[in-house]
């Protein structure tokens, strides 16, 4: 699985480089984005724009990460294709998390947020 | 620049030769010279698809020019039979196929028997599906169906030795020309996981679905033609398959078996149909069955709406979905899963929505036949959708106590949870709770369901009740079954009649005429030799085209009676070679008719059915005066042979028990006289033929359920009082049909005697045989037996599924043609 992360303003963008994240890839992808966190990263975006399809075991390392960075930090989705999107409404996940259209907005978003 | 076709469609003989030979050539790589019947088959058919998909696409281009609102039709079964003839009388292009078939020294009877019977349901429930789309396409309705593509259709008879032996139908081996997959509408499914009970951004309960599984549906289209070819609909069948991306990972990761595994696991799911009566074996995949087709019918519904629609309030102006039984009920929840949680559309509108929506049809008034599942089943397979029908069951119950306040009984009846041991979901009141209207098939069983039945139910809702007798399809019951029989009506009548059932009104005069009558007589003759050379090439036993045809052909089942049916030949047969009664009709009787793998009880009534026959048929002393044949492998293309053939129509079940019954309405169609019951649609087709040309006998439905009540019924009553039911019922504890395993038809013994019988045998038997001898004193009279088949046929214009078509797009679900 492989990820990409760049700081911008304090947010930490972490990229899924991946067309799928499915079972076979969740568990690396939950342990690097945990890894991402536990270095400190409180405030992330998580740009999933490459990501054409996502099974639940994939949406399951994305919550555990929403959970990692607890109520004090913040964790977005950004750039979701239609498909993505659809099974985050099929779970009822959009409903817990921000999603933006674009890396850019979800930045900007939380950086705004920060004051 | 437009994607337009050039190619012109086959009109003239000629031109299907050209097709025909074009599609041998370039789309199975053979010359016709060297083809074999099944390729010219293949071949014909894809000449025939090709005119299919051309009206279809202009049709559904009408459709959606006139944003018209459609009827999906959900249904675990459709028994469509084969599609060649029918889609050749339907096109109106039987004539010039035909005829360059015989350009290819062809022969088109043998090219239609390669091909198999799409055999996708048991018996009546999936028949009448199938008769409902073709009725729909003939009205230039829009309405299609949603089903399962099953690998094995409803299995194949095989007799040996007298028992049933149960083969796979592997109807798809060779493929079907009929179907078109289309990957590009395969939809994802989510089954099993788990609720994680979170809270969304603004701090409210928000339950998610995780950890679930997918199976992929990927559909499959059967386009059916409406008589004349202006309408061409579809059927819609899913097949489950694995996510193949996903296996491509673990086979990147090595994982073989693994891989492989997970995908027979997806794709059984769609693997067999369930014989009826036998579900118990696997149910938890009988309930991924139901769940995956509806899943993906209502993913391809809301997928249609949306291009048009950006909100929902048009939704119920625009989309109406029919259950066909509550196999499909779950709908009512993925419904409402999808407009609440995917759609954040709130309850109560989603639910305003969903109940303006759906429509169910009850087909039972058998109480143990309704569908229940675990909650625990439920919870494990499908929980979000458990929570939902729990949301349902606390805002419905909320109702109830207000319209009954303190009635703790009544809420325990209505509930959609049965609070038994294991606690279940009961299916018939979900589908009730969220439908609009609740129909029976037949006058006497929808009043049956609302007293009987659901009575706390009718008592909240008594609007919601409804009625719509079943129909069957003229085009393919008599148009396509007896073109001899076609033709003669036509020729005096006009064509009217195979779209409007009603003309055949016109007949009426014709029973009266000589002439009409002798003609009628000859194409029945004709028939009945016809169905004679089909036993003997598939039993070896001759029967005479000249003796009455008394035919019972159904699923077997206990409640149908074919051991009254039994009962009476056995009685028939011992009055010969005991008493030398002798019988003043020569009657040929022949059953036909598939039991659940399961049904012990139904799998021994054939047993006995042939090991009376065999007794019987080796009989010197009743040579030429009655056999008794059990034709194997019931299906809709050995209907169309059978029913046509048939004088005599056995309908006899158990008065309350058969809901309507559609066997009944296709030989009365074919001018068969009816003896039966006063059940389901005989009630009807006895006011519409009239009470002096059919044959009713038996206890009514009331009468029995008051006996049943009162605990009156003794069968020992009957036994002890009447000599020849005595003969009959020892003839079945003793070795007579049995010589080498004496008391193998014991228990058919016990359960007349020592076990109630339930299904009132011995009431019926006397009755029974005293209009058996009026029907023999008919059928002696050969012009008056004839004038009775001609006023059937001519009186049977309501039994058309067109009608009833008319009716539910009326009265239920607000569908106007689009011509």
């Amino acid at each position: 699985m492989q990820i990409e992360i760049e700081k911008q303003d304090g947010v930490a963008v972490v990229r899924a480089l991946e067309k799928r994240i499915d079972a076979s890839l969740s568990g690396e992808f939950k342990a690097k984005l945990l890894e991402a966190i536990r270095e400190g990263n409180k405030r992330i975006v998580l740009d999933i724009s490459m990501v054409e399809f996502i099974d639940s075991s994939g949406l399951g390392a994305i919550i555990s990460g929403l959970k990692a960075v607890g109520e004090d930090g913040k964790l977005v989705v950004s750039g979701s294709t239609e498909n993505v999107r659809s099974m985050f409404r099929l779970t009822r996940m959009d409903r817990i998390f921000s999603i933006y259209d674009t890396e850019q907005e979800a930045v900007h978003a939380l950086t705004a947020d920060n004051g | 620049m437009g994607c337009e076709s050039d190619s012109r469609l086959p009109e003239t003989a000629d031109e299907f030769k050209n097709a025909i030979c074009r599609h041998l050539k370039d789309t199975l790589g053979q010359y016709w010279e060297q083809a074999a019947d099944r390729e010219l088959f293949w071949a014909g058919s894809l000449a025939v698809r090709d005119i299919l998909i051309e009206k279809m696409l202009q049709t559904e281009a009408r459709y959606r020019d006139a944003d018209a609102k459609r009827l999906y039709y959900l249904s675990m079964e459709f028994l469509i039979g084969r599609s060649l003839g029918k889609n050749l009388y339907n096109l109106g292009i039987l004539a010039p196929f035909a005829e360059a078939l015989q350009a290819l020294d062809r022969d088109l009877e043998k090219i239609r028997d390669c091909e198999r019977d799409a055999a996708l349901g048991n018996g009546g429930l999936g028949r009448l599906a199938a008769c409902f789309l073709d009725s729909l396409a003939t009205m230039d309705m829009p309405g299609f169906g949603y089903g399962i593509n099953y690998q094995y259709g409803l299995f194949k008879q095989e007799i040996d030795n007298g028992y049933q032996k149960e083969k796979l139908d592997n109807w798809l081996v060779h493929g079907s020309p009929w179907q078109i997959e289309r990957p590009e509408r395969a939809c994802i499914i989510p089954i099993y996981g788990r609720i994680e009970h979170a809270q969304d951004v603004n701090g409210a309960y928000n339950p998610m679905w995780l950890d679930w599984q997918l199976i992929i549906g990927v559909p499959h289209d059967m386009l059916i033609a409406g008589y004349g070819g202006r309408s061409v609909n579809f059927l819609r069948l899913y097949s489950a398959r694995a996510s193949d991306e996903f296996d491509m990972q673990i086979f990147n990761r090595g994982d073989y078996i693994r891989a492989v595994e997970r995908k027979v696991a997806s794709e059984t799911v769609t693997k067999v149909l369930y014989p009826a009566d036998d579900i118990e074996a696997g149910r938890e995949l009988r309930l991924i069955q139901e769940y995956f087709f509806v899943a993906c019918a209502l993913r391809d519904i809301m997928r249609r709406y949306t291009q048009k629609h950006t909100t929902f309030d048009p939704f119920t102006h625009k989309v109406a979905i029919q259950l066909n039984d509550t196999h499909p009920a779950l709908a009512i929840a993925e419904l409402m899963r999808m407009l609440v949680d995917e759609h954040q559309v709130p309850w109560e509108e989603a639910w305003r929505i969903s109940c303006g929506t759906f429509a169910y049809t009850n087909h039972t008034l058998l109480a143990e036949a309704l569908e229940k599942w675990p909650v625990e089943l439920l919870a494990r397979v499908l929980p979000r959708h458990l929570q939902i029908i729990y949301e349902i069951n606390r805002r419905f119950l909320e109702q109830v106590a207000q319209k009954w306040p303190a009635d703790n009984q009544r809420l325990r009846r209505l509930s959609l949870i049965e609070e038994s041991s294991p606690k279940q979901v009961r299916m018939a009141h979900l589908a009730i709770v969220g439908s609009h209207t609740v129909n029976g098939v037949a006058a006497l069983h929808s009043r049956l369901l609302k007293e009987n039945l659901f009575p706390d139910f009718n008592a909240l809702w008594p609007q919601k009740f409804t009625n719509k007798t079943n129909g069957i399809t003229p085009r393919r019951w008599l148009l396509k079954a007896n073109p001899h029989l076609s033709r003669l009506i036509s020729a005096h009548i006009g064509r009217g009649w195979v779209r409007d059932l009603e003309r055949l009104r016109d007949l009426e005069p014709l029973a009266a005429d000589a002439g009409f009558r002798a003609d009628f007589e000859r194409i029945k003759r004709r028939n009945k030799e016809h169905l004679a050379a089909v036993i003997f090439e598939t039993t070896r036993v001759r029967v005479d085209p000249g003796s009455l045809f008394d035919i019972q052909a159904k699923r077997i089942h206990e409640y149908k009676r074919q051991l009254l049916k039994v009962m009476s030949i056995v009685q028939r047969y011992l009055a010969i070679v005991e008493q030398s009664r002798l019988p003043q009709v020569v009657r040929t009787f022949i059953f036909a008719g598939k039991a659940a793998p399961g049904y012990t009880a139904a799998k021994r009534m054939i047993k006995l059915i042939n090991s009376v026959a065999q007794t019987v048929n080796r009989d010197p002393r009743v040579k030429g005066l009655l056999k008794v044949v059990f034709i194997p492998d019931y299906r809709v293309s050995l209907a169309e042979k059978i029913i046509p053939a048939a004088d005599l129509s056995e309908q006899i079940s158990t008065a309350g028990k058969e809901a309507s019954g559609t066997g009944n309405m296709k030989f009365a169609l074919n001018g068969a006289l009816t003896v039966g019951t006063l059940d389901g649609a005989n009630i009807e087709i006895m006011e519409e033929v009239g009470a002096e040309n059919i044959f009713i006998f038996g206890l009514r439905a009331e009468q029995i359920r008051q006996m049943r009540a009162r605990g009156t019924y003794n069968p020992w009553d009957y036994y002890l009082a009447d000599e020849d039911i005595r003969q009959v019922v020892d003839a079945f504890a003793g070795k007579r049909f049995c010589p080498d395993e004496p008391g193998l038809f014991r228990p058919v013994f016990d359960a007349l005697l020592h076990q109630g019988d339930v299904y009132f045998h011995l009431a019926d038997f006397g009755p029974y045989i005293e209009t058996e001898r009026r029907i023999d004193d008919g059928f002696a009279d050969k012009a008056a037996w004839t004038r009775k088949a001609v006023l059937n046929v001519a009186r049977m214009g309501k039994f058309s599924s067109d009608r009833t078509i008319s009716e539910y797009a009326h009265d239920i679900w607000n569908l106007k043609p689009v011509q």
